[in-house]
């Protein structure tokens, strides 16, 4: 088995929030073949956006596995994240917004 | 750098954590109203992890994993509504940070039967300050139990709503939420202090 750090060379990213959006961007989608496998796999995944989380439980890896691969597919312009807006809790028009889609739901 | 996204910009992530005890239901309401089949995927205690892999030989026995259940919600093209589920062993609470930080609120999902069960998840959001709501599931079929005793049983505040709900059910599940978001909007407004 390989040993999950080894995989990001024993770095350890905790900031990116397990939530945040990851996207591919055309560079990304353009030279993803001159990735490393792993980080391929991240970029052919994330064609439409998806959580942090999500590409973790996609692609088996562990959460703060996930969170290096894509920070660093970050800095190389490979993938964009959105992250998560500060205090949700107090936006109230936010909340409401919410609030009326869950009540869409049938 | 001049680079785009391949698509439309990605949604804003919002999310509301699912809390209680093992078994509890907690993945049951998940996947009741998520749009995707849950994922599940595992999170390791990473710090303590990296720790350990710079001693090449040392057993790995802090490289503990567990597994955190998540499900998801499009609200609209630029907002996206995620569910997370806590682990249900105590001993994992110390990744309920990732989970709950930055969330708008929580269902702390309790069955009667073993109310004490709730007690971690009811005193982390105290603490932390996150709004809350305690979601009685009626999955077992038991009669609706006094909300009132629940109330007694968890000692929580009056303003904390206690529901009674059923975690196999979509529409019973949305009402759950919304009644999170709605205790979230009422704190909000009235400018509760987060501690």
């Amino acid at each position: 088995m390989l040993r999950p750090y080894l995989l990001t060379s024993g770095r350890v990213d905790a900031s990116l929030e397990i939530e945040a959006q990851v996207v591919a961007t055309e560079q990304g989608r353009a030279s993803y073949h001159h990735l490393t496998f792993e980080r391929r796999d991240i970029v052919v995944l994330c064609h439409a956006a998806m959580s942090v989380a999500e590409v973790a439980a996609r692609l088996q890896y562990q959460i703060g596995v996930a969170r290096v691969l894509i920070a660093d597919l970050a800095a190389s312009g490979d993938v964009l994240i959105r992250r998560p807006d500060a205090a949700p809790a107090l936006d109230v028009a936010m909340i409401e917004r919410v609030i009326r889609a869950l009540e869409a739901i049938r | 750098m001049h680079w785009k996204p391949s698509g439309s910009p990605p949604p804003a992530p919002v999310k509301i954590v699912i809390a209680g005890g093992f078994g509890v239901g907690k993945t049951t309401a998940v996947g009741a109203i998520s749009e995707i089949a849950p994922l599940r995927t595992d999170s390791a205690m990473t710090s303590l992890a990296a720790t350990v892999d710079s001693r090449a030989g040392v057993p790995d026995k802090t490289t503990t994993t567990v597994a955190l259940d998540f499900g998801c919600i499009t609200i609209d093209e630029t907002l996206r509504l995620y569910l997370f589920g806590t682990p249900g062993q105590d001993r994992f609470g110390f990744m309920w940070d990732d989970i709950a930080v930055g969330a708008l609120g929580a269902l702390v999902i309790v069955d009667t039967r073993r109310m004490a069960d709730s007690y971690p998840a009811v005193d982390y959001f105290e603490h932390i300050g996150l709004p809350y709501v305690v979601g009685i599931n009626l999955f077992h079929g038991v009669a609706a139990p006094d909300p009132g005793q629940v109330r007694w049983a968890l000692t929580i505040a009056d303003d904390v709503p206690v529901i009674a709900f059923d975690a196999r059910d979509r529409y019973s599940v949305r009402d759950a939420l919304v009644v999170v978001l709605r205790h979230t909007r009422a704190r909000a407004i009235n400018g509760v202090q987060r501690n």
